[in-house]
């Protein structure tokens, strides 16, 4: 066999059928006899429901029936993670409404035309009730609360005992309260699905057809909300067009697509539109840090306290749950922090319920943990490069136990960065920027260093695969990740091409589709390669073991004498012309019956730790406060990197969306709860217009946890840009007296920002968090339950 | 809702006279995010698109070079097209949404929305532009410092329809700025347009997104009239272009919203009019004679 496919620029295998439009979504699904359903949605962000009257909708041209709560009698919504068990959700709403955008009633119609016409003629009366909006806001005593018997906007919440002591040997601290705004998902393709029903006549009593990253995870809630054996149910997710954390699990839609196909006996099918996307799928983000780093005057980090806000919106979303979670988790980073008192709240508002967006809680980790680096070197008047290096856990302390419980399995902080900064020209820039200040030029160049660590893979699950080879020789790969874009046909077809010797072009790819794949964890937490690729490659090694058993036999040599010829048959040791071809061996284990394959769960050893620098340099309009970003450099180390252009995807993918958090995505409500940035006008996705152009490049510190020595790629470069960013805009402005401004960076925000500080007055970067925390029940001791939670 | 396809002229007008009510549509890039969401639901639409006459632009015969542009004639032309004789429009034009907008976009649509965040309002009340609109009754001429009578309202009658534009050729420097939250796909938080005409020794000024309907800035202008050193070579004074600055900020009327403050609207005018200034001017010396 010639040299080993793994670690080159395998084109994607996937790509063709995308690019000639050829691939197929749900709402492409020819359904005979479908109902189209369109969801009546609550214009009050907090009301109650006085009364309903559907008759006019009912009796319009094309409609097949309305529903409310009452007629369909739904199992409550299960969240990807409950934060919350008193704060239940049902599919449609009962007695009260708790966010802008919340399903009251459904129309089943002929058409999806007739179904959004009948929409308007549902009549609800709404009383109105005091709304909250704001998180901070939700912690008054006085506060309206939303779930009235729980006493409080507080979800969830604890602390840890130590408190403000952790500040007690430093000489310098510095204080910011950070706000990681909202952002939203948006996905290209919304959330969409089609349920079939069956019957026990039938292969399945229930086809779900649905745009989501993880088809069993949502069949085994569906089986279960519905009284369903699982085998019974069978769940195929079609081509996805992105998901980004945002498709987990059954939805409040989804449940009464559900309910509506099984009373009529007909295929129902639901496809949202954009506006209905951005109002009702999970937002991310949405934390308020209050953040404070204790340091010697000579940049030695001694302590670091953290108070972190999160937002659930409505009906404690899960999403708010992250401040407790993985926020918690990795907020000691990339160095070595003797002291760390945390806590964290999940507040509820009435908003759009929070979920996960591709980094899910690690990003704002990062975040506040870099701003703070920053903060500090300003103070200290050292370079963020030095400070950061200053603190670094170092190569030889691996594997590494946090504060907060992390077990870091590999590391080696300094080797991104220095690449990042050689990549960069980092004194060449310092430079530059030191002229344009001499020269009082009112475009100013910042330069912004972030240097990150995440969690993926954790969760604690494995991953299914089988490898089976047909009798025409092609292998055929099934595995219980669901890509949706990320190549994983391309980069679980080359293991098994490299294991095997079977060319790429011969094996085929099955996933999402519970019918034909047993089980599986799906795609989220940057998981798929390191867990479904260590499976693959596991069942791979499985397979060949057996081959080589059954070659011997037919070949009458010792199996330790079979060996994988250059041609990608299975000979004897030095004996040329004694081989079988995969095709030969496939067919003679048919005809005594038996069927040439192997299957695997595949378990890690634990959670990795990607990590990496980004150095982002941006041109900061000090007149105008306009910012462009003029170079972003990433340096990711995912590990052992298996097809560095899929790599590099995934680098430009998530620095995208990470820029684009730092300047301009942000998800915001007006005081009455009504969402004002619901349409693709006014809430800011990147196009390539505004993006600079990515220089990425990777560090390979492989993870001892798995066979493939590889980490997630899926986020690691949405953590580690969004920071860069920030602190390149401050970078710039760091000599005018600006320490801190908030996400994103608005030209209105940075050039009050500058005016304020050219006036004397510049924005005090800290004010003390709200009372609530000092009253939160003390965090037990050993594991949190959300410790290592970091699955999507 | 009705859906009227007319395809002359003549048959628009008669719609139109019909149904005053049918909305006109041409690119539909303004109409159709309105129909989108229910913010309007007309009884009929009166498709444009059809309509050849609209779509075409022509130059008057005269020495005078004036540019008559039909109101249908797509972004996308008038940058390839007519960005050498009208430059201020063609760079408004070069800022409207994306390519697949502007491929759709026209002017006459921008005109017909009036909207106070319109691209080329600007540039349309700097260079001198008259709006020609049609009816069965006949044909007037609007010049556009009469067109906007308010928040998304013209001067139009019921049954007439914007047919054209008609913009004097470019006599001097254009320039054409606005700030948003980036640069493409976004409404602006402010533009602004300035004209100079070094052979009248005039200049015209005008603000966008700024106050309730598209103006000019005529205390601004009538400044750089008497300031400018017009037949005196070389950069401008920090002083000069400062008072320039002020005094368009002062022609602002703007308001609070989403997009940024009035405090914002009004410096960030003064900072893209100082910008403009120089660059109009800078131009100028290019451009004169007696620097060749």
């Amino acid at each position: 066999m010639a040299g080993s496919l793994l670690g080159t620029e395998v084109r994607r295998v996937e790509d063709p059928e995308l690019l000639r439009g050829r691939g197929t979504y749900v709402d492409n699904l020819t359904l005979d006899g479908v109902l189209h359903l369109a969801f009546v949605r609550s214009p009050f962000a907090h009301a109650e429901l006085t009364a309903i009257d559907v008759r006019a909708a009912e009796a319009a041209p094309g409609v097949v029936a309305v529903y409310t709560a009452a007629d369909l009698d739904l199992p409550p919504v299960k969240q990807f993670m409950e934060v919350n068990p008193s704060c239940a959700r049902l599919p449609l709403a009962t007695d009260r409404v708790r966010f802008v955008g919340e399903p009251v009633a459904v129309v089943a119609a002929e058409s999806a035309v007739a179904a959004a016409d009948a929409l308007e003629l549902v009549d609800i009366d709404y009383e109105p009730l005091p709304v909250v909006v704001d998180p901070e806001a939700a912690l008054a005593p006085d506060a309206p609360r939303q779930f009235p018997h729980l006493g409080s906007n507080i979800a969830a919440g604890e602390r840890d005992a130590e408190g403000a002591a952790v500040l007690d040997d430093a000489e310098v601290v510095v204080r910011a309260r950070l706000e990681n705004q909202r952002v939203a998902v948006v996905p290209l393709e919304g959330n969409a699905i089609a349920v079939v029903p069956g019957g026990p006549d039938e292969d399945f009593d229930v086809t779900i057809h649905v745009s989501t990253q993880a088809p069993h995870a949502l069949r085994t809630v569906a089986a279960k909300a519905f009284g369903w054996e699982r085998d019974r149910v069978r769940v195929i997710a079609p081509h996805v067009g992105g998901a980004f954390g945002g498709k987990f699990g059954l939805s409040a839609e989804h449940a009464v697509t559900v309910g509506v196909a099984l009373r009529h006996g007909r295929p129902a099918k639901w496809v949202e539109t954009r506006s209905e996307n951005l109002q009702s799928m999970p937002h991310g983000r949405a934390q308020v840090q209050y953040a404070e780093l204790g340091l010697r005057r000579d940049g030695t980090i001694t302590g670091l306290r953290c108070r972190v806000l999160g937002d659930c919106g409505a009906y404690a979303g899960f999403g708010g749950g992250f401040a407790l979670g993985p926020t918690r988790v990795m907020a000691q980073g990339v160095y070595r922090i003797p002291r760390l008192s945390y806590a964290g709240i999940a507040a509820l508002t009435n908003t759009t319920p929070t979920g996960a967006f591709r980094g899910a809680g690690r990003p704002e980790a990062a975040a506040m943990l870099e701003r703070l680096i920053d903060l500090a070197a300003a103070e200290l008047d050292m370079d963020p490069v030095d400070i950061r290096r200053r603190n670094f856990l170092r190569p030889g302390e691996f594997p590494y136990t946090t504060l907060t419980g992390a077990h870091y399995d590999s590391g080696d902080y300094d080797l991104p960065l220095t690449e990042a900064l050689r990549l960069a020209g980092y004194e060449d820039l310092r430079a530059e920027q030191a002229r344009r200040i001499a020269e009082e030029s009112p475009v100013l160049l910042g330069i912004g260093v972030s240097t990150y660590v995440e969690i993926t893979g954790g969760g604690g699950g494995g991953e299914y695969a089988s490898v089976t080879i047909d009798q025409d020789g092609t292998a055929t790969i099934a595995v219980g990740t669901s890509g949706h874009g990320q190549g994983h046909a391309t980069s679980f077809s080359m293991i098994v091409a490299d294991e095997l010797g079977i060319p790429l072009e011969s094996v085929r790819f099955v996933q999402s589709d519970t019918g034909r794949v047993p089980r599986g964890g799906g795609t989220g937490g940057s998981r798929s390669l390191q867990l479904g690729g260590s499976a693959v490659r596991r069942a791979s090694e499985e397979l060949l073991r057996r081959a080589r058993e059954l070659a011997a036999d037919r070949l009458e040599a010792s199996a330790d004498d079979i060996e994988l010829t250059a041609e990608g048959r299975l000979g004897v040791s030095g004996v040329p012309h004694a081989s079988l071809s995969w095709a030969e061996l496939a067919r003679a284990v048919a005809e005594d019956g038996g069927r040439l394959g192997a299957d695997t769960d595949f378990r890690p050893e634990g959670a990795t730790f990607p990590f990496g620098a980004h150095v982002s340099v941006v041109e900061v309009d000090t007149e105008t406060g306009f910012v462009r970003p003029l170079r972003h450099i990433a340096v990711d180390d995912c590990g052992r990197v298996l097809n560095p252009m899929i790599v590099r995807g995934q680098q430009h993918g998530g620095a995208a969306q990470g820029i684009s958090q730092a300047l301009w995505e942000h998800m915001s409500f007006d005081e009455d709860g009504n969402p004002v940035t619901a349409t693709l006008a006014d809430y800011l996705v990147p196009s390539a217009t505004e993006m600079p152009t990515l220089e990425t490049a990777n560090t390979e510190t492989e993870t001892p946890r798995n066979p493939l020595g590889a980490k997630g790629i899926g986020e690691s470069a949405t953590i580690g840009s969004t920071p860069a960013v920030q602190n390149a805009v401050l970078d710039a402005l760091r000599h005018l007296g600006v320490r801190h401004l908030d996400l994103p960076l608005t030209p209105q925000r940075v050039w009050r920002a500058v005016r304020d500080a050219a006036e004397g007055n510049p924005q005090a970067p800290w004010r003390e968090p709200p009372g609530a925390f000092d009253e939160l029940p003390v965090r037990g001791e050993g594991p949190s339950p959300a410790a290592e939670e970091a699955a999507v | 809702m009705d859906f009227l396809r007319p395809t002359t002229l003549d048959e628009a007008l008669a719609a139109k006279a019909e149904r005053p009510g049918a909305v006109p549509i041409a690119g539909g890039t303004d109409v159709m995010v309105e129909l989108n969401f229910d913010h309007r639901r007309p009884e009929a639409l009166l498709d444009l698109t059809g309509v050849g006459e609209l779509a075409e632009w022509s130059r008057s015969s005269g020495s005078d070079g004036e540019i008559r542009l039909g109101a249908g004639v797509p972004y996308t032309r008038v940058i390839t097209e007519l960005g050498g004789r009208l430059p201020g429009l063609a760079m408004a034009s070069r800022t409207v949404g994306s390519p697949q907008i502007r491929n759709r976009g026209t002017v006459g649509g921008n005109l017909g929305s009036a909207s106070p965040a319109g691209d080329t309002h600007p540039v349309l009340l700097v260079t001198g532009a008259r709006v020609e609109v049609a009816s069965v009754r006949g044909t007037r001429l609007i010049p556009a410092t009469e067109f906007y009578t308010g928040v998304k309202r013209n001067a139009l009658a019921p049954d007439e329809l914007v047919t054209a534009v008609h913009l004097p050729e470019a006599t001097g420097p254009q320039q054409f700025a606005k700030v948003g939250t980036r640069n493409a796909m976004v409404i602006a938080v402010c533009s602004f347009a300035l004209a100079l005409d070094p052979d009248r020794a005039a200049a015209r000024a005008a603000i966008g997104s700024a106050a309730p309907t598209p103006r000019r800035a005529v205390a601004a202008e009538r400044f750089l009239a008497e300031e400018l050193p017009w037949g005196t070579p070389g950069p401008l004074r920090d002083s000069l272009k400062r008072r320039f600055g002020e005094l368009v900020a002062e022609a602002t009327e703007p308001i609070d919203d989403v997009r940024g403050t009035a405090a914002y609207r009004r410096h960030a005018l003064a900072v893209l009019a100082r910008r403009t200034l120089t660059w109009a001017w800078n131009d100028q010396q290019e451009r004169s004679p007696s620097c060749a």
